[in-house]
C-alpha cells in the first residue's frame, strides 16, 4: 500500500516560512549577499532570489513547487523573486490566522484541521477569483495615477526630469548587481537597444527579440575588469575555425548553413546496408567501395559550393575528416557544431535558409557576408562575422555583446542581469488594464467577493467611482520603496469596508482585507532596519491621495490607446514628488503581475491536502526544463 | 494601518494579556523554527519530504535524519510554552553530506552539482556499521545520566544541606553537559 501523508496548513505554512527566511537575508536594499562556494574553491556573491532558491536541496514537494513557480514567474517577469516568496508567506499567515479563528466558516466539518483546509481554500480561490476580476481597476484607479508612463522609444535620451526608462534600467541593475555597476551596464544596455531597433516599429518587436536571442547575442569573457565589457558589430560564433582561415578578403564572402552531415554517416550499430546494383543486390561491393563512393560525393559537393563562390561553411553538426580534408583543399573555412540558436540568429540576420539536402544548393541558401574572421575573446578563440547590406535589408545594426568580469560566475551574473532587464521592460510594456470599461455608478453586489457569499442579496451595491474608464497605459512605473504597496493597501481596504458597510454583516470580512493586510509585510521588511522610515514612507505615500475620491477621476486624463510616438503619456504628474525618483523606479505591470502569481501559487498550494509517498522518482515537465535550463548553461561555460 | 480605523475599533476589541502571551510565543517560537531551518538549508541540508511525528525525537539511519526542534536551545524554549503549543516542528532535515567547508554551495553549472547547495559535494556519508554499533552505547549512556540527573533533582528538593545542594546542582549541570554531548555524538 502506497504511503500517504496528510498535510495540514501548519506544514505548509511552516515550509514556505523556512524559504522566507533565506530570502528575508538579501532582500530590500540593505540586504545581504549570499556566498557560493564550489568544490573547486571558486566563490560568488550573489543576491538573486531565483538563484538562491534553486540552489537550495529540497525534497519537500511542496518546497519544490514553491521554488518551480518562483522560477516560472522570474523567468517570464525577470524580477519580484525574494517578493514572490515573502507575499506568499504573509497571505499563507493571514489565511491560517483567519482560518484558526473560524474555522467552520463556510461549512461545517468533522475535524477542526480538515475545517481549517477548507476555509483556508475557500479563502484562496476567493482572492484569485477577486484578483483576477477586481484588481486591475483597482490599480488603475488608485495606484496609477500616482505613476508615470516611461517612454521606451528613445533609449539613449534623458528628458526633463529623467522621466525615462534610463530610471527603470539604473534601479533594475541597481538592485541585481549593486551601486557599482549600475550605471555602466544601463548605458550598455541603451546602446544595445539603439543599435537594434527597427526603425518606425515598436520597441516591444526589439526587446522580444533580444530576449529570444540573447544566448546567442552575447559572450561571457572572464578573467578581464568589468568595464572591458563592450559591444562589437556582427555575430559572434561560440566556436573557432575547424579548417585553417584564409587571409580576410576585402570582397564579400559567400556562406552557406549546412543543418546535417556532407559526408553520408557510415553504418552505425544494427543498421542494415545492401548495396545494389541495378535490380540485383552485388557481392562483390563492399564497404570500401561504398565508403569511397561517399568521399567522392563530399568533393562533388564542395564543387558545387565552389562554383558558387562560397568560402564559409556553417554545419550544426560534426563533421568527418574527409569534409575537414576537402574544405581545407577547396579554400574554405569551415564552423562545425554550430549552436541551433546561432543558426537561427543567422539565418535571421542573412536571410537564408539552411540547406538540409546537400544535393540540393540554391542561390537562396548562400549569405553574403561582410568579413568572417578569428576573434579571440579571453582565453577562447571565437568567429566574428558581419551581414553585407543587413543595414538596409533589416534596418538594424546588428550588434554582440561583450560581457567581461574577474570570475566566470560573475560573468554569468551579469549575463542573467541583462537577460532579466528584457524580461522586465516586456512586462512593464504589457497594459494593466486589458480592456477598456466604463464602470457604471452603481455596480450589482455579485462583484463584492466577501466570504459569507451566501448572504449577499440583490439590494446590496458597492460605491464605486461613477463614469470613469480604464485606459490601456503601457509603460507605467513607479516610485520604488514600497509606494505600489501602501497604494494599493490602501485603495483595497477602501474597497473591502465599502463592501463590508454595503452587506451590512459585521462578520464579513472582504478578501480584500486580507490581500490588503499581506501586502504591508513588503515595505515592513523593506525599512525592517529602521521602522520609523517605514511610517515616514508610508505618510509621505498616504499624502498623495487625495481626500475625495471624485477628486481623481476629474484629474485622471483619457488616452485613446498605447503611448504614441514617443509622448508622455498622460498620467497625472501633478503629485509626484521629485524625491521619490531617489528610491528608483519599478514596473506597475510587474508588480501586478506578481500579485496574481502569488495568488495561483497559494491556490496550488492549499489545493494539496495528501502526498502519497512512491519508491521512484517522478519527473514532471517544468522540473526536467528547470534541470535542462541549469544544465544547459553548464554545457556553455564548459565550451 | 488603516486611516479609516476609527470606526473599526468599536468592533475590534484587544486580545487579553494571556492571549497576547500565547502569541507572542507561538510567533517567536515559528520564528526561530524557520530561522534554523533556513540556517539549515544554506548550509547545504536537504529539506527531506516526511514530517517529525514527535518533537525531539531524533531519527538516525543511513541518511542521518533529523527533527530541528533538536537542540537544547530549542528544548528549553519549547519546555516553557504552554502544552498546546508544542506541537512538532513537522519538518525533519537530513544532512546529504558530511563536509568541512563553510559557507553555501553554488548551484554553478557542473557536472557534479546538481540543483543543491552542498558545500561538500558528494562526500560520501560514514558508513552505517559505525552507527549501529555506537547508537546502543550512546542510548544506553544517555539512559544512565538521565537517571542520574532526575535522582539528584530528586535530592535537591529535599536537601537542606548548602553543600550538598551545591554538589546536587554541580552534578545536575554535569549531567546536563555530558547529555548535550551524547545527543550531538548521536546526529
Amino acid at each position: 500500500m502506497v504511503p500517504v501523508e496528510q498535510l495540514h496548513l501548519s506544514h505548509v505554512l511552516q515550509t514556505v516560512s523556512a524559504l522566507e527566511s533565506i530570502v528575508l537575508r538579501s532582500f530590500g536594499p540593505e540586504g545581504g549577499q549570499v556566498l557560493f562556494t564550489r568544490d573547486t574553491g571558486q566563490v560568488m556573491l550573489s543576491r538573486n532570489g531565483k538563484r538562491i532558491l534553486t540552489a537550495l536541496h529540497l525534497d519537500h514537494p511542496l518546497a519544490r513547487m514553491v521554488v518551480r513557480c518562483v522560477w516560472k514567474h522570474s523567468t517570464i517577469t525577470g524580477d519580484g523573486s525574494k517578493t514572490f516568496v515573502l507575499l506568499l508567506a504573509s497571505l499563507l499567515r493571514i489565511i491560517h490566522a483567519t482560518a484558526t479563528k473560524e474555522p467552520h466558516m463556510f461549512q461545517p466539518h468533522n475535524s477542526t484541521e480538515a475545517a481549517e483546509a477548507a476555509t483556508a481554500r475557500h479563502l484562496a480561490d476567493r482572492l484569485l477569483e477577486f484578483a483576477l476580476t477586481e484588481l486591475d481597476e483597482l490599480i488603475v484607479l488608485n495606484v496609477l495615477p500616482h505613476g508615470f508612463c516611461v517612454s521606451l522609444d528613445n533609449f539613449t535620451a534623458e528628458t526633463q526630469h529623467n522621466l525615462s526608462c534610463q530610471t527603470l534600467l539604473v534601479s533594475f541593475f541597481r538592485t541585481r548587481l549593486g551601486y557599482a555597476y549600475c550605471d555602466f551596464f544601463r548605458n550598455l544596455f541603451c546602446e544595445l537597444l539603439s543599435h537594434w531597433k527597427v526603425k518606425d516599429d515598436r520597441p516591444s518587436f526589439s526587446i522580444q527579440f533580444l530576449n529570444n536571442s540573447f544566448p546567442a547575442l552575447h559572450t561571457q569573457v572572464s578573467g578581464v575588469p568589468v568595464s572591458c565589457s563592450r559591444l562589437i558589430e556582427g555575430q559572434v560564433i561560440h566556436r573557432d575555425f575547424a579548417t585553417p582561415c584564409p587571409q580576410v578578403r576585402k570582397q564579400p564572402l559567400k556562406a552557406v548553413v549546412f543543418n546535417g552531415y556532407l559526408q553520408p554517416k557510415l553504418l552505425a550499430t544494427q543498421d542494415v546496408l545492401e548495396l545494389r546494383c541495378g535490380d540485383k543486390v552485388t557481392e562483390d561491393r563492399g564497404i570500401v567501395h561504398f565508403s569511397s563512393w561517399t568521399e567522392r560525393s563530399v568533393e562533388s559537393i564542395i564543387a558545387t559550393l565552389q562554383s558558387f563562390g562560397v568560402s564559409v561553411l556553417l554545419c550544426a553538426l560534426k563533421q568527418s575528416s574527409a569534409v575537414l580534408a576537402a574544405a581545407t583543399q577547396a579554400g574554405m573555412c569551415l564552423v562545425e557544431c554550430v549552436s541551433d540558436e546561432e543558426i537561427s540568429l543567422f539565418t535571421q540576420l542573412s536571410g537564408v535558409t539552411p540547406i538540409s539536402d546537400c544535393w540540393r544548393i540554391h542561390p537562396e541558401h548562400i549569405a553574403t557576408l561582410t568579413f568572417c574572421k578569428p576573434l579571440l575573446l579571453g582565453a577562447h578563440r571565437n568567429v566574428h562575422l558581419d551581414f553585407h547590406d543587413c543595414e538596409e535589408r533589416l534596418k538594424v545594426k546588428p550588434c554582440s555583446l561583450v560581457i567581461c568580469a574577474p570570475s566566470e560566475a560573475q560573468a554569468d551574473q551579469h549575463a542573467c542581469a541583462f537577460q532579466d532587464a528584457f524580461r522586465m521592460l516586456l512586462t512593464a510594456l504589457e497594459p494593466v488594464c486589458k480592456t477598456q470599461t466604463a464602470l457604471e455608478e452603481t455596480i450589482p453586489s455579485k462583484k463584492c467577493t466577501s466570504l459569507h457569499a451566501d448572504n449577499i442579496s440583490d439590494e446590496t451595491a458597492c460605491r464605486v467611482h461613477p463614469h470613469q474608464k480604464c485606459v490601456t497605459e503601457t509603460g507605467c512605473v513607479i516610485s520604488a520603496g514600497g509606494t505600489f504597496e501602501f497604494l494599493l493597501h490602501h485603495a483595497l481596504h477602501q474597497y473591502g469596508h465599502s463592501c463590508s458597510v454595503s452587506v451590512n454583516t459585521s462578520a464579513v470580512v472582504p478578501v480584500s482585507q486580507l490581500l490588503a493586510k499581506a501586502l504591508l509585510s513588503v515595505p515592513r521588511q523593506i525599512y525592517s532596519h529602521n521602522l520609523k522610515h517605514f511610517l515616514q514612507a508610508q505618510t509621505r505615500v498616504m499624502a498623495l491621495i487625495p481626500k475625495q475620491p471624485h477628486a481623481l477621476c476629474a484629474n485622471f486624463i483619457h488616452t485613446e490607446g498605447p503611448l504614441g510616438d514617443g509622448k508622455l503619456s498622460s498620467c497625472k504628474k501633478g503629485n509626484i514628488s521629485l524625491k521619490f525618483l531617489d528610491l528608483g523606479l519599478e514596473s506597475v505591470s510587474c508588480k501586478y503581475q506578481l500579485v496574481l502569481a502569488v495568488l495561483q501559487c497559494l491556490t496550488n498550494l492549499l489545493q494539496t491536502n495528501m502526498v502519497l509517498r512512491t519508491h521512484t522518482v517522478l519527473h514532471t515537465k517544468s522540473h526536467d526544463s528547470l534541470n535542462a535550463h541549469l544544465e544547459s548553461s553548464e554545457d556553455e561555460d564548459e565550451d | 494601518m488603516a486611516l479609516n480605523g476609527d470606526e473599526e475599533d468599536f468592533e475590534w476589541e484587544p486580545p487579553t494579556e494571556a492571549e497576547m502571551k500565547v502569541i507572542q510565543a507561538r510567533r517567536e517560537r515559528q520564528d526561530k523554527i524557520s530561522k534554523l531551518m533556513g540556517d539549515y538549508l544554506l548550509k547545504g541540508y536537504k529539506m527531506l519530504g516526511d514530517c517529525c511525528e514527535a518533537c525531539g525525537v531524533s531519527r538516525t539511519g543511513p541518511d542521518f535524519k533529523s527533527c530541528v526542534m533538536r537542540g537544547d536551545w530549542i528544548w528549553n524554549v519549547s519546555s516553557d510554552i504552554s502544552p498546546a503549543l508544542t506541537s512538532s516542528a513537522k519538518i525533519s532535515f537530513s544532512r546529504s553530506s558530511v563536509s568541512s567547508q563553510a559557507g553555501v554551495s553554488v548551484p554553478q553549472p557542473r557536472p557534479e552539482h546538481c540543483e543543491g547547495a552542498a558545500a561538500g559535494g558528494r562526500a560520501l556519508l560514514p558508513p552505517p556499521v559505525v552507527a549501529s554499533t555506537l547508537q546502543p552505547a550512546l542510548e544506553e549512556a544517555e539512559e544512565a545520566v538521565l537517571t542520574k540527573l532526575r535522582w539528584a533533582t530528586t535530592q535537591l528538593q529535599s536537601s537542606a544541606s548548602l553543600e550538598a545542594s551545591i554538589q546536587l546542582c554541580s552534578l545536575i549541570g554535569s549531567c546536563a553537559n555530558s547529555l548535550r554531548s551524547l545527543r550531538e555524538l548521536s546526529q
